[in-house]
């Protein structure tokens, strides 16, 4: 069972900024298995884009372990870093703006195959024929090879992003809220080809996105965030049947379900959001929390198994 | 004044009357973007009315014409390129397209007001909330400043905000904060109608349940009919009672949000609940509707659905017309000719059966 394509241990990042230092990612441990898919739920600000980021070394870390298949890629130098960057590819959120608007789809799509020199001494036409079996494989029409970012729309944007991370054939990727910016008509097809994928070549996918549905149906396990730190950590089926932490809860509650009369009693959460500039040494939730006891303004409660593969972080979790 | 006069003895007074049941009424509205060599048509031929303490949600895709149809009812289409071909606009039983401009200001804000889509940018950065709410109060009503910022005051503390905070400008607020802002401003006046464009999309889902519980309680206490336009068929389930399914600028379906829901019946609307990750099911594959919406500069002949329609046949290609299921619930599409007809809805969950 235990075959952790990576692991993250006490990752933190923290930014520095004029009023203070703002705990993006604070201590974060977490691991994902081969062929599987994490889920990162949260809401915005709450550091799942930043944990993502780190975890490719797009920003550096502040401090903590990221280990892809048993090595550190903190400790990498710029040559090796290339080389495992291959097996680990990112999707990013927004395919307006993550394609060079002066490339074609050819160009795009071919860039990182040259750059790696993944196929050394390919002519022109051998090179065509890699990028249209990519294309094929996200479904994208052979006649759109020259056309520009501009002339698609975001559902034809993405799938470029998508044969983009697949040219590599990596191992891992991390898609970064891959579908918030479609129609749901558009964002179901594009799910469907994730999973279509991850099953032809055995995938392992960290999904972020602060949609519930979305990542109910597509991860196996399930990591929720607030404010930079892990609330809760569990296998997708045992968090949405019974969630333990209050904000977990709350967010679950929060759902509006598309049927009639579905929509459940939901927990209102008062009161202001802790701020993530130099944060004291406290829950985090606290201030918001519906079951506020004493316990909570003493020191950062940790993750605590309360039932095998289900972690949760709370001062009250034994009254429960 | 000659025209008050005349209206208030003409015989047709009855038929006025009648008439002001509806807070709003839009009739056969087609809106067209002309461009210098195509026109984009983004709004075909749409009629529905909305009555007092109404919710009805406008829900489509990008490109569907909705945000297009809530322009066209406030008459803020950008003229040019867009412009308003066709159609009648009355709200209280007035027509907003034969208003002068001393007249839409009036009304705007006053009978029928709107809150747009993006909070962040809705706000004007160099005035503080308190003096963009007490704005639009000193307007419409006959009060002094200093009335119209207590006023202001007293609507921050109804979307709950503490009133003192009035003194603030936007940056200093969240955004959910900022939305309950707009939403304070809309209602400042008690309009009649309110038009709310994506009010939710930017915000986070326990943002969102707050601000879809407030608009709920406001309408319960205001009694003010609502105009919601979503993509997402959640926030329409958990606020509207009538619907109105939008695709390519027409509304292919419309019904009481129990028959939109519980018995679809348009091709699209499948499309539309099928495509949805349901929570409660996660076997299985999501069944997308294949393809893209058609070009609005190059609209198929008679169904617009049609190029990406499992059901279609050649006669799709023929005028539609519009056929009542019942009294409140219709469809746009010519497949029920056949009464055997009927679409498969495949989803899943505990209150569809």
């Amino acid at each position: 069972m235990s075959d952790p394509i990576l692991e993250v241990k006490n990752l933190k990042k923290y930014f520095k900024t004029s009023s203070g230092m703002v705990h993006a990612v604070d201590d974060c441990t977490f691991s994902i298995q081969r062929g599987r898919t994490l889920g990162v739920v949260g809401e915005s600000g709450c550091g799942k884009s930043t944990t993502g980021r780190c975890i490719v070394r797009l920003i550096e870390p502040t401090s903590g372990e990221i280990l892809y298949d048993h090595q550190d890629i903190n400790k990498m130098n710029r040559h090796q870093l290339k080389r495992i960057r291959k097996d680990m590819q990112f999707i990013f959120q927004d395919p307006y703006y993550s394609l060079n608007p002066r490339n074609t789809v050819y160009q795009s799509i071919a860039a990182p195959i040259k750059l790696n020199k993944l196929m050394p001494g390919a002519t022109k036409s051998q090179m065509e024929e890699r990028v249209l079996e990519l294309m094929d494989t996200v479904g994208l029409a052979e006649r759109m090879i020259n056309s520009y970012p501009h002339e698609l729309d975001g559902g034809r944007r993405q799938r470029i992003g998508i044969a983009r991370a697949l040219a590599m054939d990596p191992q891992f990727i991390v898609c970064d809220e891959p579908v918030s910016a479609l129609d749901v008509s558009i964002q179901a097809q594009i799910l469907n080809l994730l999973k279509e994928l991850q099953e032809k070549k055995n995938l392992t996918y960290m999904f972020i996105t602060h949609d519930l549905s979305v990542v109910k149906y597509f991860s196996d396990d399930i990591v929720v965030m607030y404010l930079g730190q892990i609330v809760e950590k569990a296998p997708a089926a045992k968090l949405f049947e019974n969630p333990r932490h209050p904000y977990t809860q709350a967010l679950l509650s929060a759902e509006l379900l598309p049927v009639v009369g579905g929509s459940k009693k939901r927990i209102q959460l008062t009161g202001e959001i802790s701020s993530p500039l130099d944060p004291p040494d406290e829950c985090r939730f606290a201030k918001r929390c519906p079951r506020h006891c004493r316990d909570c303004d003493c020191g950062m409660p940790g993750l605590v198994e309360i039932e095998p593969e289900h972690f949760a972080a709370c001062h009250c979790i034994g009254d429960l | 004044m000659l025209f008050a006069k005349k209206k208030k003895i003409a015989p047709t007074a009855g038929y006025e009357e009648k008439d002001s049941d509806y807070v709003l009424e839009v009739r056969d509205l087609v809106v067209h973007y002309e461009l210098e060599n195509e026109t984009v048509k983004a709004v075909n031929q749409i009629s529905f009315q909305l009555k007092k303490g109404e919710t009805l949600g406008l829900v489509g895709e990008t490109g569907a014409g909705k945000t297009s149809t809530a322009l066209a009812i406030l008459n803020l289409v950008p003229d040019p390129p867009g412009v308003i071909k066709n159609g009648e606009i009355l709200v209280n039983g007035k027509d907003v397209r034969s208003m002068s401009p001393m007249e839409l200001e009036k009304v705007r804000g006053k009978d029928i007001s709107i809150i747009f889509q993006d909070p962040m940018t809705s706000l004007n950065p160099v005035m503080t909330v308190g003096e963009q709410i007490a704005e639009s109060i000193f307007l419409h009503e006959d009060v002094t400043r200093a009335e119209s910022f207590e006023k202001a005051r007293e609507m921050l503390e109804m979307v709950g905000i503490p009133g003192a905070r009035a003194d603030e400008y936007p940056h200093q607020f969240s955004g959910g904060m900022k939305q309950r802002v707009v939403i304070a401003i809309a209602l400042a006046c008690n309009p009649r109608c309110l038009l709310a464009d994506e009010p939710t999309t930017a915000l986070d889902v326990t943002i969102q349940a707050q601000v879809l519980d407030m608009m709920n309680d406001l309408k319960m206490r205001l009694g003010t009919s609502l105009v919601m336009i979503t993509h997402d068929l959640g926030v329409i389930a958990s606020i509207c009672d009538t619907v109105a399914v939008m695709y390519a600028g027409q509304i292919v379906e419309y019904g009481t949000l129990e028959d939109v829901f519980n018995q679809p019946m348009h091709p699209y609307t499948e499309g539309l609940f099928n495509s949805l990750p349901s929570m409660n099911h996660k076997e299985g594959k999501l069944k997308p509707i294949p393809g893209y919406m058609p070009d609005p500069t190059k609209l198929p002949e008679g169904c617009a659905f049609a190029p990406r329609c499992r059901y279609a046949t050649k006669d799709c290609s023929k005028p539609l017309k519009p056929r009542y299921v019942s009294d409140t619930h219709y469809v746009l599409c010519d497949a029920y000719d056949n009464p055997q007809f009927h679409i498969e809805l495949q989803r899943g969950g505990e209150a569809c059966e």
